[in-house]
């Protein structure tokens, strides 16, 4: 609410600014910073939310420009309307033409992720600046494009009316689009997309096992993007009135980049900020003068720093001398510049590096971590009466199991490279039922919970879930049959919340589509209502309600892994992998831990446990296979397993006599 | 076919540039998992130092040693004002910036110090082309393979038979256990970057006399090298020399059949399909994750 408030005055203050101000100069900065701030704030989704680095936004920015410029330099003699009217042609025309341009990117590059990522985005750019210097037929090539702002007063007959230069018009359909762009976005990361970005970005490997696909969401993420950077490239075809090939650099690219880390991630406010600093940089490296008085300021500093890390003899105080001294270093160097342009990308350097190492959360990340008060508040549950009823809790899937199997694992064998961590292993999993997998160390059982989750795809065999065979599909596809599962080692979405994971986990109930979420549909508010009831009532069946606004990497650890099992009961899974669900439980928390289990069992859902702790094994399990060297080396009821000769051999080795 | 096999010829020699690159992107990603995104700068700056010396009367091949020397250096800096503190924070975003950060920074060094126009880089051999049958082959192009040829098995004879050489092995195998072996495996990330931005460095001289030089020299070079350490995979040497072959000759194909402005297109185009097929590369092994 107090957002909504300072939204509205800060939007009514730029929108009394052109009658209070009526320097052409300044309206044409804001109106520039206003662009930026929509490709920052697309740009924001890839590196903020699903924390890749695209080097390839410049050129996307550029693709709207001359989706813009090339409809009006092509056709506006022939169809003088284009260079009036066709300003509501050619916006959505250059969203959807980048966007298709974001799609084609996306798919080949999102195979790969981190560096691979940014270099492939960079050789787009590189692309995409040759094509639109070569094409000289299509784009007019280095001599660029001219045109004009439309008279928007002119064509809707209200000349007399208003009294609005064309650029003040055009200063108010950039501050809408900007302020159209920051409501989209707000919907979309609050919405189950939203999520999703952030949950691959934490574990991917988690988010594909929740059945929310990482690849399909990345190339989302980037469609978005994309479609925001044409939105600011048509504005900005029509603000600048001229386009040439040469604006679209990689200088380009890493201002855009540095917008958005100095800015801050994950806000809105961020990139704005961020963006209204790379705007007016430039201006103020022109002012030679002021550019001193600035690199004096942080060379002092930046001394009082280094001397206040030696005075209190911080552990860390030879780290800060070489830092430190470059600053300092910095003022003499600034005092014998003539002219700071001509280092204008040395200065847009150094202010990355600063940003990088000490100040990863942007200006923006800084403030509010600093002033707790400034801190958005996380979004209250408000979910209404809780019906806290185990019923609720699932609908359980209704399916038929012949014969009572519902996992049918047949000569699995899986190979990396000469070892045979798996080697022809069966396995009949009967339905609601407790089937435990136990063996030794390196016996294979966690490569048997990857291959049934698609983690690993097995090198032969077949796994046949309710008749269905598999093996070979994706971890996704694989959950979304109804098969979740926990990790060994922990991997929860840490910074979301406990309620947030539980709603990853319920992807699969959403069917609102991407414009549903941006039009904000009334379908779409009752479905994420319905989602967070249900979310809130899972928890609490694992009795972590009371945690549920708390983030998880918060959580006390066998808090964590009660979570993983909330997660996972979220998919409404007909099966479900729990590996080492006690490891590192105490002992009241692996006594709450088999009751919940217990439940589970009693709601029909049939559970594999990896366990080390035997009395749980022997407790809960129905039946218990024991693996090996990647074999199974028996399968029975507990109290025949525990008896097993083999089995003895295998965790205690054989006998003195009889090896003698 | 005159033509054709005279165009492969000069992609060759261009190939060999590309692979010398790679090569360096190799040697850092082995130990560190990661890569100096202002390779193309060490380039630039190795040509513009060698072309300093030049200009001040030092022979050609004397030059040599000290842009070596001065790649090795370069590396250093660059791995420790943006590479070790980005790792030490476990940042994968913070090294890639810091290394883009960086090259700008010595790009736009460059244009201030030797200016923004393209420079004559003057030929050590005769500039006049050899005749095989019907092919000219300029006596440099023969001095690039060899010498980029002897570089790469300079490095690969350090890196096999120096007990250094196997300490950088044994940190790209596995980093903590080599550094539980007490390998010192800061040093080795530290002398892997030396050794990369030695072999970029030796490869901007090797490049400027058939090329000109200048601050922008470096940019695409190094775009199309990591196209080609894609396509050769990045952990094969092997693999660097036939995907920058394969570049070369493509290119210079490219340059003459279609038209010399979308000579750099292919390559690029080459890295997005490889990436969309096989993200290993031609001749890498792809990686297991575990869970």
């Amino acid at each position: 609410m107090r957002n909504a408030i300072g939204a509205i005055v800060v939007l009514a203050a730029l929108a009394a600014f052109p009658l209070v101000i009526k320097n052409p100069y300044y309206l044409h900065l804001l109106i520039v910073i206003g662009i930026y701030a929509i490709v920052l704030l697309g740009l924001d989704i890839v590196v903020g939310y699903v924390g890749e680095v695209s080097l390839g936004h410049a050129a996307l920015f550029g693709i709207g420009c001359y989706t813009a410029g090339v409809m009006i330099f092509q056709f506006g003699d022939a169809a003088p309307w284009i260079k009036s009217w066709g300003f509501f042609l050619l916006v959505p025309m250059a969203i959807a033409v980048t966007a298709l341009f974001g799609l084609l990117l996306a798919l080949p590059a999102l195979q790969v992720t981190g560096p691979y990522l940014a270099m492939v985005t960079l050789a787009f750019g590189t692309i995409v600046q040759i094509l639109i210097n070569e094409m000289d037929f299509l784009t007019n090539g280095p001599l660029g494009i001219a045109l004009r702002k439309p008279d928007f007063l002119a064509m809707f007959g209200a000349k007399g009316l208003v009294d609005a230069t064309r650029d003040v018009q055009f200063y108010y359909v950039v501050l809408i689009c900007a302020a159209l762009s920051v409501l989209v976005i707000n919907r979309i990361v609050r919405s189950h997309f939203g999520r999703a970005f952030e949950a691959l970005r934490d574990s991917p490997i988690a988010s594909d096992c929740m059945a929310v696909n990482v690849y399909r969401y990345k190339v989302y993420a980037v469609v978005v993007s994309a479609a925001l950077a044409g939105l600011a490239g048509a504005l900005y075809t029509y603000s600048e009135q001229y386009i040439s090939p040469n604006t679209y650099s990689f200088e380009l690219t890493i201002l855009f980049l540095l917008g958005v880390i100095l800015g801050g991630r994950k806000s809105r406010l961020g990139p704005i900020v961020g963006a209204a600093i790379i705007v007016y940089l430039p201006n103020l490296l022109s002012d030679i003068f002021l550019f001193r008085v600035l690199t004096a300021f942080i060379a002092a500093l930046a001394i009082v720093i280094v001397a206040s890390a030696f005075i209190r003899n911080a552990p860390d105080k030879y780290n800060r001398l070489i830092p430190g001294a470059l600053c300092v270093a910095f003022f003499p160097f600034a005092m014998t510049l003539e002219s700071v342009t001509d280092y204008r990308l040395t200065i847009f350097g150094l202010m990355i590096l600063f940003v990088v190492y000490y100040l990863p959360d942007g200006i923006i990340g800084y403030l509010t971590k600093t002033f707790a008060a400034l801190r958005p508040k996380r979004e209250a549950a408000d979910t209404g009466e809780v019906v806290v009823d185990a019923s609720t809790v699932w609908k359980p899937r209704e399916f038929e199991a012949p014969d009572g199997v519902l996992l049918n694992v047949k000569g699995i064998l899986m190979q990396f490279g000469g070892l045979k961590a798996l080697n022809n292993v069966d396995i009949l999993v009967k339905r609601a039922t407790v089937h435990g997998l136990i063996g030794p160390n390196g016996s294979g059982k966690s490569t048997m919970m990857n291959v049934l989750s698609g983690v690993y795809q097995p090198t032969a065999g077949s796994v046949q879930l309710l008749g269905e065979e598999i093996a070979g599909r994706t971890p996704s596809a694989i959950a979304s049959l109804g098969i979740a599962r926990t990790f060994q080692n922990v991997q929860l979405f840490g910074e979301m919340t406990a309620l947030e994971n539980v709603l990853v986990g319920l992807h699969h109930t959403y069917e609102t589509s991407m414009a549903g979420v941006m039009l904000n549909t009334a379908a779409s508010r009752h479905e994420e209502q319905e989602a967070r009831k249900r979310a809130l009532s899972i928890l609490d069946f694992v009795g972590l309600a009371k945690v549920a606004d708390e983030q998880a990497r918060n959580l006390a650890y066998g808090q964590q892994r009660l979570l993983e099992i909330a997660r996972a009961l979220a998919l409404d899974p007909v099966l479900l992998l729990l590996d080492e669900p006690a490891a590192g439980l105490t002992a009241p928390d692996i006594k709450e831990l088999m009751r919940i289990i217990e439940r589970i069992r009693s709601e029909g859902i049939t559970l594999i446990l990896i366990e080390h702790h035997m009395d749980v094994v022997m407790k809960i399990c129905d039946t218990v296979t024991v693996l090996d060297f990647g074999q199974k080396i028996a399968e029975d009821v507990p109290s025949r397993v525990q008896s097993d000769p083999r089995v003895i051999e295998a965790y205690l080795g054989a006998p003195a006599d009889a090896a003698a | 076919m005159e033509i054709f096999l005279q165009l492969v010829v000069s992609g060759v020699a261009l190939g060999m540039i590309y692979a010398t690159i790679a090569f360096g992107y190799q040697l850092t990603f082995a130990t560190s998992r990661t890569l100096n995104f202002g390779q193309g700068e060490a380039l630039m700056l190795g040509a513009m130092v060698g072309l300093t010396l030049v200009l001040m009367g030092v022979p050609y091949l004397l030059m040599i040693p000290f842009v070596l020397l001065f790649g090795l250096a370069q590396g250093l800096v660059v791995e420790r004002l943006a590479v070790r503190p980005a790792m030490r924070i476990k940042s994968e975003f913070g090294w890639i910036m810091a290394t883009i950060a960086l090259g700008i920074i010595f790009r736009n060094m460059a244009e201030n110090i030797w200016g923004r126009d393209d420079l004559k880089f003057p030929s050590p051999v005769s500039e006049v082309p050899l005749q095989f049958g019907a092919v000219r082959v300029l006596p440099m192009e023969i001095f690039v393979v060899i010498g980029a040829l002897a570089m790469m098995a300079a490095v690969e004879f350090f890196n096999r038979k120096s007990i250094y050489g196997k300490a950088v092995i044994a940190t790209s195998n596995d980093r903590d256990a080599a550094g539980l072996m007490g390998i010192n495996t800061n040093l080795m990330i530290s002398l892997s970057y030396a050794m990369s931005s030695m072999t970029a460095a030796f490869a901007g001289i090797l490049v400027a006399p058939v090329t000109l030089t200048g601050a922008t020299m470096g940019s695409v070079l190094a775009l199309k090298a990591f196209a080609v350490a894609i396509i050769g995979g990045l952990d094969s040497a092997l693999g660097a020399i036939v995907g920058g072959l394969l570049l070369g000759v493509i290119e210079t194909l490219t340059g003459f059949y279609i038209a010399t402005g979308y000579k750099d297109v292919p390559g690029l185009v080459l890295l997005l399909i490889v990436l969309a097929l096989k993200p290993a590369g031609l001749f890498g092994k792809t990686a297991i994750k575990k869970v």
